[in-house]
């Protein structure tokens, strides 16, 4: 997805591709949203065996668990990436305000001082 | 710019690239579900001994397939249609430029602040040098500010042309008699490049667009006038 590394730049993880096409290694929460719904499609299907003895029954709740849990850590997951984001470019706008701002009347930490003081 | 084989989307450069890569990231997770519940149901269906070529009723199921893709379209659809307003929102730029397609090559206009309009040729093979890339590089490069709103009106002198940057998730058509409008913001520097995306001629492939993205106190001290 990304141009080559460059020297000194930490290297792209080497992508796998799910059914050949979702890259679980550089796709933001697939691998753990896709390792969390393994986890559970194990953990429905067996349970479901060993409480029914149902061989293909335990199978379809297995591949129930995988795609509802995959999906329940999907959004989860993307929810508080997406909220990351928000942060950190709120957090990069605050910086650059304050190296432009810093000692003026528009500096934002005196802006905050004044009010708290008040 | 892609580097070879590349199959995937480029980096962001803009944030509606960067909503359209978290969109394509969310579209992409539901389609390799269903694609996974698919390839079950094919298995399933391979593998029973139940046979029954009698079946007339299966209302449950009916229901369930119809109510379930629906609220899959209706959970792929409310982020693309959040992303396809937002492209359209109006955020008062500060530099307008004009792109005007030809057969084979493109004119920019910077009629802002004075009236530089120059032509962007690709660079022949022969004219490369070491480094250079070929039929992608050109000879007069679009100059921009970053972390400034730019506005591209795109229109063709000719034929159908269409103005793309992937870095950007920017492509818009190129049609002559009519003016189109995108936006952008870039938030980093660099050298960014794209093809014209609609077919117009045997040199439709080698009418490249690179745009070179520069900090906004040196784009105002006016490197993109000294041609």
């Amino acid at each position: 997805m990304a141009a080559p590394p460059e020297p000194g730049e930490p290297e792209e993880r080497k992508s796998l591709k799910l059914l050949g096409f979702l890259d679980v290694e550089n796709t933001p929460c697939a691998r753990h949203s896709i390792l969390y719904g393994s986890l559970g499609s194990v953990v429905a299907g067996f349970g479901h065996f060993l409480f029914t003895s149902e061989i293909r029954r335990s199978c379809d709740v297995g591949v129930g668990g995988f795609i509802l849990v995959t999906l329940g850590c999907w959004f989860h997951c993307r929810y508080n990436y997406a909220k990351q984001r928000i942060q950190e470019r709120i957090a990069r706008e605050e910086i650059k305000k304050k190296i432009l701002y810093e000692g003026t009347h528009l500096d934002p930490e005196r802006k905050h001082n004044g009010s708290s003081s008040n | 710019m892609a580097h070879a084989a590349q199959v995937g989307l480029q980096d962001a450069t803009s944030p509606i690239m960067e909503e359209l890569i978290t969109f394509h990231d969310h579209a992409l997770m539901i389609i390799f579900l269903i694609c996974f519940l698919v390839l079950y149901a094919l298995f399933l269906t391979l593998t029973t001994k139940l046979t029954n070529t009698n079946i007339s009723d299966a209302q449950e199921m009916e229901t369930v397939w119809t109510i379930l893709p629906a609220i899959i379209l209706v959970l792929i659809t409310l982020p693309s249609l959040r992303i396809l307003y937002m492209t359209d929102e109006v955020n008062d730029p500060s530099l307008t430029i004009k792109s005007i397609g030809h057969q084979w090559y493109w004119t920019y206009e910077y009629t802002d602040y004075g009236g530089l309009i120059f032509n962007s040729y690709m660079l022949p093979p022969l004219f490369l040098e070491p480094g250079d890339l070929r039929l992608l590089d050109v000879d007069n490069r679009v100059v921009l500010p970053i972390e400034a709103p730019i506005r591209m009106m795109i229109t063709s002198q000719d034929v159908l042309h269409s103005w793309a940057v992937p870095t950007l998730g920017l492509k818009t058509d190129a049609i002559p008699g009519r003016l189109n409008q995108t936006t952008f913001t870039a938030t980093r520097p660099g050298v960014y490049y794209g093809q014209c995306s609609e077919i117009c001629g045997a040199n439709h492939s080698f009418m490249p667009i690179v745009l070179e993205l520069i900090p906004l106190k040196i784009f105002e001290m006016g490197p993109v006038f000294t041609l």
